[in-house]
């Protein structure tokens, strides 16, 4: 069988073709810059080349005289919008041309629009600016820095979590290690660039941009301009990778709103790939202390992790990994702290498993430290301390597979043949080594609605304001359809990627295979039970049978007696053309205003730890082979095997897809991105894919996702776990875990290059 | 000379470079014959001036009037409404704008439009037959599900299809080496080899 689609195990859905397949290999996906648009003006950005002080003067005199310039948009003209919030629907609270502060290297100065694309890029180009320069602060150690708990601090961050006494525990234990470990900033270099499409139709407002989240950015617009929101729509039908680059909404939006308003005419604005770097998201830095004792049997009995990230001076971004870090394992006693670093840098944002990707590697770099110190086997050593409650809240897992993913990965890696002497593996003149690591990632579920209409012909069609950013939601949300009510999928129709359709939450935190799902299967629901009212009703085809003993399939309704009729024949008889349905779905524990929230774009999520009964992970194993040149000290990876449990798989091949995309996004996370900062500026240096190094075809050869079936009926109605994020969680600590194995060296900053092993 | 400084605060980019620091000198061996006299003499501001470039696009041929500083990417998508083919850096990094020029890859931001007169232009919109019967090479990357978000993806097929008529997919290591000029951040890497192999013997007779 074809590898990209897996037979389906227990409580698996058919590896069917993506229900967008054709549109893609045919160039017809259309993403927002690719929308049809009449009479566009296109748009260029002009960015800060200081990153901290203030624009005293802006000389436009040279760009106005570019042939075929219409506007420029800059210092003033934004003073009847409302500034930017920062939020799940906003990047940054800096509304970058409301006053003159630069806050950031590359910081928007103005807004160059032009009839052709190459006036536009030659006149933003040919601003100027004066700046009264101050000295910017640009990372850790940096002169300047602020240091703040993050606790407090930050909506977006609780409490540190704790667990009894770590310090007595620690000094006690047999064995010990107290290590420091640090990723670096990183850019999600999603392949389709930034861009904002704007045009009025009167007093309606319309944007193509690509978005993961246009419910939230509806509202927020509105707020910017001070509209309706009814009167605002963001349309965003495909979308060239997100990796949560494209949540929340950035200043450019309104800027380019305002151009168009300005004109009368639509505008255009694609960033560069070198401006994204400074007006969109990144991953900001990180650092992290761990402290782990246990005894001589390999009992952890104390666990610190102390994280330490980097964000801008107005917003208090931040990840706080340690709620899940804190919860991994059977412990004993528990001691965590967050702190958040400012500096003048743009506001970091969400990036693909954001708390996850650093201070899980930090956690499992440092288990793996602590096998070699205990001179355990890495994956015995996590047997040994699998919990059976979670440790802090002492509340169950809903479901927990981690040991299963250890064994199946374990086992399809060939883990046992692995010489545990380090340096003892040698292919002539590579060094072989071999290592592992836990992946985990929380389960979330957020409201949802969707519209489901069944027409007499047996077409449905599906709408529902999620979006499709490759993670296969529209074939998924088909399959639930297709299911639930007997149609082919070739039947049925999936609208996505508008504000104007039922609203869906953000496309970020995995939540939306669960939330849409949960969501369609409900719609469906209500469809099934109107056709079977009419096909039980008096007079009905199927008069006098009960609900509960028909089903549908093969667009027929079926009774247990064995008497059928055509749902067709059914519609008919209730006299309508068609049957619709809209359904809110509203997640177990969901407060009073859970679908208010959803409508004003700020959707509630549950699940995670933070539900009553239990605590809701994924979770996966990943095993990987690299080899290291004895004179170069090259790495490759030529062998990963990944294995997850995530519930409910709805579809083998896109769940599989997705879960390759991330381990690979491990490797990059191992051995390549990095986004390096020029100190003395605080500015990045290497903005584009010729220097921020990905992962590419050659990086990659042998790599298997093993799907470990798994029940889970508490998580959400569909009893599906989120699995986007989770394949990028453990890689890169595999990764170190066997460069450890293979060399001897224990590399704890992030990415391990050739330099590292060279010393 | 076309990279971006790193350095400076907003690059310089091609775009810049001709119409500024290089002027007419250093741009004439860039251009192709339609504008090389004009270009060879003009100021800054000439260069700008429209020109008519006669474009064959998938069999199909194009007048348009256009800025000789506009890529052959931008052409397909602004101009032409071909927007199958996708700009994912504009500076020769992604692979996302790859077409077939002459049957042979090329990166059309890298580029400029006038340099293609005379030439047989394929975009991804000009594989299917006109009866919707796809390419081998796009049915076997849905096959392999060679693609997550899809945008890499009508410069991976072009670029799949060069390779194989370059003769450089003779091996699942070849295929490798020989596509990673083509980025996909999803990383669909071992389907899109796995379409590749499947596809190969039917593209070299396609
Ligand atoms: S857009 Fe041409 S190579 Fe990236
Ligand atoms: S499919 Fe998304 S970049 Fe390749």
């Amino acid at each position: 069988m074809d590898a990209a689609a897996p037979r389906p195990k227990d409580n698996q859905g058919e590896p069917l073709p993506r229900v967008d397949g054709r549109l893609k290999v045919t160039g017809q996906a259309h993403y927002p810059a690719d929308l049809p648009t009449g009479n566009i003006a296109y748009g260029a950005l002009a960015t800060s080349s200081i990153a901290k002080g203030k624009v005293t003067k802006l000389h436009l005199d040279d760009a106005r005289a570019v042939p075929g310039l219409l506007d420029i948009v800059t210092y003033g003209d934004m003073d009847k919008v409302e500034k930017p919030k920062f939020g799940n629907s906003g990047a940054t609270s800096v509304g970058p041309l409301h006053d003159r502060i630069i806050f950031h290297d590359g910081q928007i100065i103005a807004l160059a629009v032009a009839e052709t694309f190459e006036a536009a890029e030659e006149a933003a180009q040919l601003i100027r600016a004066e700046y009264e320069e101050e000295k910017p602060t640009a990372t850790f150690d940096s002169p300047g820095t602020a240091t703040i708990p993050a606790a407090g601090k930050s909506p977006l961050f609780k409490e540190d979590v704790k667990a009894g006494d770590f310090d007595a525990a620690y000094a006690g234990a047999a064995v010990k290690i107290d290590q420091r470990y640090s990723t670096p900033t990183q850019h999600h270099n999603p392949i389709e660039l930034f861009s904002t499409t704007a045009f009025w139709q009167g007093d309606q407002l319309v944007v193509h941009e690509p978005s993961q989240n246009v419910t939230g950015w509806k509202v927020e617009l509105a707020r910017q301009l001070k509209m309706d929101p009814g009167k605002v729509r963001i349309v965003s039908p495909f979308i060239g990778g997100a990796f949560g680059s494209k949540g929340p909404m950035t200043p450019r939006t309104a800027i380019v709103a305002v151009a168009a308003k300005r004109l009368g005419r639509p505008v255009r604005c694609v960033t560069s790939r070198m401006q994204a770097f400074g007006t969109q998201t990144y991953r900001a830095e990180t650092r992290h202390r761990i402290q782990i004792g246990a005894g001589k049997d390999g009992r952890i009995a104390a666990f610190a992790h102390e994280g330490w990230e980097v964000t801008s001076r107005p917003d208090s971004y931040v990840v706080g990994g340690t709620s899940a870090t804190g919860r991994m394992y059977d412990y004993g006693s528990i001691l965590t702290h967050v702190s958040l670093v400012q500096a003048d840098r743009n506001t970091p944002g969400y990036m693909r498993s954001p708390p996850e990707t650093p201070y899980v590697y930090a956690l499992e770099n440092a288990m793996d430290e602590m096998a070699v110190a205990l001179g355990m086997d890495p994956v015995e050593f996590r047997r040994i301390n699998e919990p059976k409650t979670e440790p802090i809240g002492k509340k169950p897992f809903s479901s927990r597979s981690l040991i299963q993913c250890y064994d199946q990965a374990a086992e399809a890696f060939g883990w046992a043949k692995r010489d545990p002497k380090v340096g003892a593996m040698r292919d002539r003149d590579w060094l072989v080594g071999m290592g592992c690591a836990t992946a985990i990632y929380p389960t979330a579920v957020a409201p949802c609605a969707a519209r489901v209409r069944l027409t007499v012909d047996g077409d449905v069609r599906l709408q529902c304001g999620s979006h499709e950013i490759g993670t296969g939601v529209r074939t998924v949300a088909a399959q639930m359809a297709s299911e639930r009510l007997g149609v082919g999928i070739d039947k049925i129709s999936v609208e996505m990627g508008d504000s104007s359709l039922p609203p869906a939450p953000v496309s970020g935190g995995s939540i939306s295979t669960a939330s849409v799902c949960s969501a369609v299967l409900k719609a469906c629901d209500a469809v099934r039970a109107k056709l079977y009212a009419g096909a039980t009703a008096e007079g009905g085809p199927l008069a006098g049978s009960h609900n509960d003993e028909l089903d549908l399939a093969d667009g027929k309704i079926v009774a247990k007696s064995g008497a059928s009729a055509k749902v067709e024949d059914v519609i008919k008889t209730m006299q309508v053309g068609a049957i619709e349905e809209y359904a809110e779905f509203a997640p177990k524990g969901a407060t009073p205003e859970a679908l208010k929230k959803l409508y004003a774009g700020t959707p509630e999520f549950h699940g995670g730890e933070q539900d009553e009964d239990s605590v809701k992970y994924a979770f996966g194993a990943e095993f990987v082979e690299v080899r290291i040149n004895r004179y170069t000290r090259e790495i490759r990876v030529p062998r990963l095997v990944g294995a997850f449990a995530a519930g409910r798989i709805m579809n083998t091949r896109t769940a599989r897809s997705q879960l390759m995309g991330g381990m690979i996004w491990g490797i990059g996370q191992a051995l390549h991105e990095a986004t390096e900062i020029d100190r003395r500026y605080a500015r990045y240096v290497n903005r584009d894919l010729q220097d921020y190094l990905v992962p590419v075809n050659a990086d990659i050869k042998d790599l298997q996702v093993i799907l470990v079936p798994e029940i889970d009926h508490a998580v959400n109605p569909a009893g599906v776990k989120g699995l986007g994020e989770l394949g990028n969680v453990g890689t890169a600590a595999a990764v170190a875990s066997a460069v450890y194995h293979a060399t001897g060296k224990r590399i704890r900053d992030l990415p391990i290059r050739i330099e590292q092993l060279l010393a | 000379m076309s990279q971006p400084s790193a350095l400076s605060a907003t690059g310089l980019n091609r775009r810049s470079f001709m119409t500024g620091t290089a002027s007419a000198a250093a741009a004439v061996p860039l251009l192709g014959s339609p504008v090389k006299a004009e270009a060879a003499h003009g100021s800054g501001a000439e260069l700008r001036q429209p020109v008519v470039t006669s474009l064959r696009i998938n069999k199909q041929s194009y007048e348009l009037s256009i800025d000789p500083r506009t890529s052959l990417l931008d052409v397909l998508r602004d101009h032409a409404g071909l927007t199958g083919t996708k700009k994912g850096c504009d500076h020769g990094q992604c692979g996302a704008c790859t077409v077939l020029v002459d049957g042979k890859r090329v990166l059309s931001c890298l580029s400029f439009a006038v340099m293609n007169g005379g030439k047989e232009v394929t975009t991804i919109e000009g594989l299917a037959s006109s009866d919707g019967a796809l390419h081998p090479m796009q049915q076997a990357f849905i096959d392999h599900d060679a693609f997550q978000c899809g945008y890499c993806t009508p410069g991976q097929i072009m670029s799949a299809i060069g390779c194989v008529n370059e003769g450089h997919a003779q091996s699942e290591g070849d295929i490798r080496e020989y596509m990673s000029g083509n980025i996909c951040r999803c990383a669909a890497y071992p389907n899109i080899v796995a379409a590749i192999m499947q596809a190969r013997d039917e593209t070299k007779g396609a």
